[in-house]
């Protein structure tokens, strides 16, 4: 007879990397027993044999104690252990049609950190056949249509036309989402037919479960709807090839595993809103925004709208693009609900962090970057002392490191990070190479071309949170996705300092075995919040501390730095314009006194500081460069001073 | 490898070790794939969900100079009231002009509508699809300039719609590509002899017109500039560069702009975006397959062969191929597993020990470069 299990496996399913980890309870806490990555096309149930088989080998007593079974076989593990997934949203488009060019751009920028994709046209520059283009094309999966919520005359004259090319656009294809934001919404009447009237009747449709080579698995595989849900006895829709339905299934988040249900191997159903109807799904995720940024963060979870799938033939009603604090976050919201699934790993991640700052009672940003997309969050209390948590997070699809729709600027922002000399068109041959094989050339010149995608989809997010950027440097700062995966610690270090140029002193930390996006599948705040209070040692890989003033001036010694405690006594002259990296072993703390010639800034305005920081894989990094960094404008010097940098922190560069 | 191929009929599946399941398998052949055929407002298809079209059939019309043209009031009920679905699925045109306007309905206008040419020398036909309506006026995107989307391929419509596109199932197998430029096209196959992996452009002659070449591992701009003018149909390559791909949209837009059009041509990459030569088995596939009628479907990349018994060539189970960086191209046989390895700049990846081509000594990969065929 065997009792409950005290371990489950927490799975991150990204578009390139399966990310398994085994948790279990022993010792009276949960922790994190093992865990690997792998290629997203890797069995599954290998991969997790795998992780079982190590820990038999290297304790087989307490894989027997997690497991409650004796002589406990991997392969029945693997079938019966509980499993908390979270999973990448695949991108998806948008077509974005204004009355004036200054409201699509708007509302692109909204849509864009909303994590579409986005295609854009303005009525007052666009004619309407173009418009029409981007609304019918079959990789288009929503359209949102806005106004301001009194629209001027340049935006007012457009709206019934835009209407109407929507509306007729909706009939034409049943399966797009339509969002009517701010004042368009008064073209809500247009939409009373769209679904009912002049849809293809399924009658004359091929049923897709109809044919017999509908038989041969290979046939999906490279089908209209491979894979996606709708093939399984629906009526076929037109979807990209490739590319994700416009319905993403709906799975519940399942509850964690110390709850009854999922040991019992049942879910109890995430935060979705499958029968919200149009408007008052929209109003209720405003409203619930509203509430994430004031309320306690023991309150509920957000209720997101449910993805699209849910809601075919339908339009919701959203808020005008100034809605929100900041500006546009409650459409954000809106158009966000709309695209991710439930159990998305970002908005997971997302949920963690929040967690996890009411946890540790410090702020925390995360910069995570993926092949879908990148995140940038933050979350703090909103004053010393306080239990209410302020957090905002940006998912964008830009965000990858090997983006989708890649323009010459993001080529040139590669170029422009990089230490190796390309000319455009083989640097975008590699990237769109990076993209359809993530984990190729991993080594040599392509973990340099790896780092400088990274670093460049970071700079994306980062401009597109300046609402994040203007907040002080955070406690800990935490790098997450597969890209950071295989890059030495110390490079990581160095590549969030270059970024996150903010005066301070703070904590570099590594999701290694991205856990935070399964966490954020726990729907119960409460239950969350356990968990991690026991993983977040093992959560957050330390990678060390970064001291980073501002205000030194160049040209002499800006004094002398002092590392007390532990293993590291050093007595460091600081030198302007470098970066360097004092050993300091994870685990240990040291008090770093510092005395500047003149004052700079780091946290407060001074000569002395006298701060405590802890060791990690790559130490202590004091950074004394500009702020922001301030690079030669010659390609070939450019890469010269990035290549002596990063030559610093990564001497195998050269095997 | 063995390139030894087997004519009609599929070769037994091989035992793959179980440690080689842990790199990435390429399928070789897909079988009855969906396909789609893109199409936009003022185009329309010709055929209904549910019908076999064969290739050269036409099954859509494309209107080159589609504009955006305010109809007025037409007769019939507004507000999308009428029935039907606007997508050619009526038989007879009697009955479909009869029917009232919607959007995506297939409009004609114009001289030739009214029975009025006196005064040019040819009617002058506008016609194609309604867009919206508004206050009872219609708008439409037509032109004067029509051309038929011949089928590329044997299969069977599983859904088609008017200024939206056609989706298809494939009657038989096709090589799945990694990239894809211009149309879907279709033309037999031809394969040259190549000289290390490659195929010079002189080769690419008037002999070779309606052909699709195989073109070795990379193909260059000015190779599709002349396959282009010696009415070659298609190429298939081993990569296909963006510059390339760029200077081959370019190309197809100012030929639409042109009043003369020319045959439909389409350009295949295997591998992906950088140079690598065509994989041995898939060559072996394609040599043994010369002389048959291809096509080259763009959405998804495929090179489509219309039958189903094809000649598979014979893959030893412990074959792979090196999928990317510096022995990219390269294929062998696996040897065994290396676990754990530190790679150039300190990388740590899991590695195999691969016998490439004719080398003496063994060479450690990454399992992540690797890739193995799937039959």
């Amino acid at each position: 007879m065997s009792r409950q299990p005290r371990a489950f496996f927490a799975l991150d399913f990204g578009a390139a990397t399966t990310s398994a980890a085994l948790v279990g309870h022993a010792g009276g806490r949960w922790r994190l027993l093992a865990h690997a990555a792998a290629p997203s096309t890797t069995d599954l149930d290998a991969l997790l044999f795998g992780i079982l088989d190590r820990v038999e080998q290297a304790d087989r007593e307490l894989l027997e104690f997690v497991s409650a079974r004796e002589r406990p076989r991997a392969a029945a593990l693997v079938t019966d252990l509980a499993r908390l997934e979270s999973r990448s949203s695949p991108p998806r488009r948008i077509a974005v049609l204004a009355g004036s060019k200054r409201q699509r751009r708007r509302l692109e920028e909204i849509a864009a950190r909303a994590g579409w994709l986005v295609v854009g046209g303005s009525a007052d520059v666009d004619d309407p056949l173009e418009l029409s283009r981007l609304v019918l094309a079959w990789d288009t999966h929503a359209v949102l249509l806005g106004a301001d919520s009194t629209p001027a005359g340049d935006e007012k004259r457009h709206l019934p036309m835009l209407g109407a090319l929507v509306a007729a656009a909706a009939r034409r294809r049943p399966e797009l989402a339509v969002v009517l934001a701010g004042g368009a919404a008064i073209q809500e009447s247009d939409f009373s037919g769209a679904g009912e009237h002049d849809r293809i009747p399924d009658a004359v449709k091929v049923s897709a479960t109809a044919g017999p080579a509908e038989e041969d698995p290979s046939a999906v595989a490279v089908g209209t709807s491979a894979g996606a849900p709708e093939a399984a006895g629906a009526t076929p829709v037109m979807t990209p090839v490739g590319a994700p339905s416009a319905a993403p299934a709906v799975e519940p988040a399942p509850e964690g595993p110390p709850s009854k249900e999922a040991a019992e191997g049942t879910t109890a159903g995430g935060p979705s809103a499958s029968a919200a109807t149009a408007t008052t799904a929209a109003v209720a995720a405003a409203a619930a925004h509203a509430s994430d940024l004031e309320a306690p963060a023991h309150a509920a979870p957000v209720e997101m709208p449910a993805p699209a799938g849910d809601r075919h033939d339908s339009v919701l009603l959203a808020p005008d693009a100034e809605s929100g604090q900041p500006a546009g976050s409650a459409l954000q919201q809106v158009l966000e609900g709309l695209r991710a699934r439930s159990d998305e790993s970002r908005l997971g991640i997302a949920r963690s962090v929040r967690s996890l700052a009411l946890l540790l009672d410090k702020s925390i940003e995360v910069l995570e970057v993926g092949v879908d997309g990148g995140l940038r969050c933050r979350a703090e209390a909103v004053g010393p002392g306080h239990r209410t948590i302020v957090s905002s997070h940006v998912a964008m699809a830009s965000g990858s490191f090997a983006p989708e729709d890649l323009s010459d600027e993001m080529i040139d922002a590669v170029s422009s990070w990089s230490t190796i000399a390309f000319d455009r068109y083989r640097l975008s041959d590699r990237l769109r190479d990076l993209r359809s094989s993530p984990w190729g050339e991993a080594d040599g010149e392509g973990a340099l071309l790896r780092l400088a995608a990274a670093k460049a989809a970071v700079q994306r997010l980062v401009a597109a949170t300046p609402e994040i950027s203007q907040r002080e440097m955070p406690d800990i700062l935490i790098a997450a996705g597969g890209v950071w995966a295989s890059t030495p610690p110390s490079v990581v270090a160095l590549a969030m300092a270059d970024l996150v140029r903010r005066p301070g002193v703070g904590r570099l930390a590594c999701d290694q075995a991205r856990l935070l996006g399964p966490m954020g599948a726990i729907a119960d705040e409460e239950e969350r919040r356990k968990m991690l209070k026991d993983l977040v040692d093992d959560v957050l890989l330390p990678l060390g501390s970064l001291v980073l003033p501002a205000g030194i001036r160049q040209g002499r010694s800006a004094g002398r730095m002092r590392v007390i405690g532990g293993t590291a006594n050093s007595d460091i002259d600081l030198q302007p314009g470098g970066i360097w990296a004092v050993e300091l072993p994870p685990g240990q703390t040291a008090t770093a006194d510092m005395d500047f010639r003149d004052a700079v800034r780091l946290g407060a305005r001074g000569r002395h500081f006298s701060v405590e920081v802890s060791g990690g894989l790559g130490g202590l990094f004091v950074d004394l460069r500009d702020i922001p960094l301030r690079l030669p404008d010659r390609a070939d010097q450019k890469r010269a001073t990035w290549e002596s940098w990063q030559r610093a922190m990564w001497s195998e560069i050269d095997e | 490898m063995s390139a030894k191929a087997r004519v009609h009929g599929r070769a037994a599946t091989p035992v793959t070790p179980p440690e080689l399941t842990r790199i990435p398998g390429r399928r070789i052949l897909v079988v009855s794939p969906v396909v789609q055929i893109r199409i936009g407002p003022g185009d329309r298809v010709l055929v209904s969900p549910g019908q076999k079209v064969t290739a050269g059939m036409p099954i859509a019309e494309r209107t080159v100079d589609a504009e955006f043209v305010d109809l007025g009031r037409l007769s019939g009920s507004a507000n999308g009231n009428g029935k039907g679905d606007g997508n050619g699925g009526w038989k007879d045109p009697q009955q479909e002009r009869r029917r009232p306007p919607t959007p995506g309905k297939w409009w004609v206008g114009g001289d030739d509508r009214r029975g009025k040419n006196a005064r040019r020398e040819g009617p002058r036909r506008i016609a194609g699809t309604l867009l919206y309506e508004i206050n009872g006026r219609w708008s439409a995107a037509a032109g004067e300039r029509h051309e038929k989307i011949e089928s590329p391929t044997t299969g069977v419509i599983m859904e088609a719609a008017n200024c939206i596109g056609i989706a298809m199932k494939v009657t038989g197998v096709a090589i799945p590509a990694a990239v894809a430029g211009g149309q879907p096209t279709r033309g037999y196959l031809d394969v040259p002899r190549l000289v290390d992996g490659e195929l010079r452009d002189t080769a690419l002659d008037m002999g070779r017109s309606g052909a699709i070449v195989v073109a070795g591992g990379r193909v260059s701009a000015e190779a599709l500039t002349r396959a282009r003018a010696m009415s070659i149909r298609g190429m298939v390559a081993g990569s296909l560069g963006q510059a390339e791909l760029r200077d081959l949209a370019a190309s197809e837009a100012r030929q639409r702009a042109g009043l003369h059009s020319m045959p439909p041509f389409g350009v295949l990459g295997l591998d992906g975006h950088q140079r690598r030569p065509i994989a041995s088995p898939i060559l072996a596939l394609l040599a043994a397959l010369a002389g048959r009628e291809v096509a080259i479907i763009t959405e998804p990349p495929l090179l489509v062969l219309d039958v189903v018994d094809v000649p598979l060539p014979e893959i030893p189970p412990d074959w792979v191929r090196v999928r990317s960086g510096i022995h990219a191209g390269r294929e062998g046989r696996w040897l065994s597993s290396a676990g754990l390895h530190r790679f150039r700049a300190g990388i740590h990846l899991e590695a195999a020990n691969v016998r490439l081509g004719d080398d003496l000594g063994p060479t450690i990969i990454a399992l992540s470069d690797l890739e193995r065929f799937i039959l």
